[in-house]
């Protein structure tokens, strides 16, 4: 179970948020993305002493000043039933390896090819066995 | 439009309207959104800035100061909302959460 993967399936349910600076907000996930940024909607902002209070119709956090979230109970449930697909594609890594090496051929084989190859040769480490083109 | 695609949030329908700003370090700004990037800076025109209560930085005060036009940098966005339909409210948790 990858947070973020958590984080995605959460989308559309309500949810707490804590910032560094200790302000939180609760609303409801509208989107995120790998860097943790959120978009809220129908949010209630409380300030760190707990004592002042705002209502926001949306809002967007960066992710990095995030401390942490709180999410329904439930989410857990649903996160597995998405992780066969999971499984098989995981987010983030290797798309983000595969914009490197996926470079030249046809424009279907360019991005998720490369990825594959991409992310194999990193885990074997052996340079002959690398397949960065995905061949 | 690739170019904003990773952004979670459309900024477009904010241009030409009122936003509020939180900048790490704890400024608050509010102004109109003029302009943006992918790396969220941000131009804001007549922004102001809502002044901090000298004794406690974390509590804003009634007290503004006027910015102009200004960019903020995006690295040091913390958080965009929308000034409209943004409002203090009296408590609404039966029991204060966090707790």
């Amino acid at each position: 179970m990858l947070p973020l993967s958590l984080l995605k399936t959460a989308q559309g349910h309500p949810m707490l948020v804590e910032l560094k600076n200790g302000e939180t907000y609760n609303g409801h996930l509208v989107n995120c993305d790998t860097w943790m940024n959120i978009h809220l909607r129908e949010v209630i902002c409380t300030s760190k002493d707990g004592d002042r209070f705002w209502r926001m119709p949306e809002c967007y956090i960066r992710g990095n000043t995030i401390k942490y979230l709180r999410v329904p109970d439930e989410v857990i449930d649903k996160v597995q039933e998405d992780k066969n697909r999971s499984d098989r594609r995981p987010p983030g890594v290797g798309r983000g390896r595969g914009r490197g090496g996926g470079h030249g051929h046809g424009p279907d084989d360019a991005s998720g090819r490369g990825g594959r190859g991409g992310r194999g040769g990193g885990r074997t480490g052996g340079p002959a066995r690398g397949g960065g083109r995905g061949r | 439009m690739s170019g904003r695609k990773e952004t979670v949030l459309d900024l477009a329908k904010f241009v030409d309207k009122g936003v509020q700003v939180k900048l790490t370090g704890g400024r608050q700004v509010s102004g109109t959104l003029k302009g943006y990037d992918q790396l969220l800076n941000l131009v804001l025109d007549e922004a102001v800035e809502f002044l901090r209560d000298a004794d406690d930085p974390l509590k804003t005060t009634d007290q503004t100061r006027r910015l102009g036009l200004i960019v903020c940098r995006g690295t040091a966005v913390m958080l965009v909302s929308p000034t409209d339909g943004t409002e203090e409210i009296a408590n609404p948790f039966i029991q204060p959460d966090g707790a």
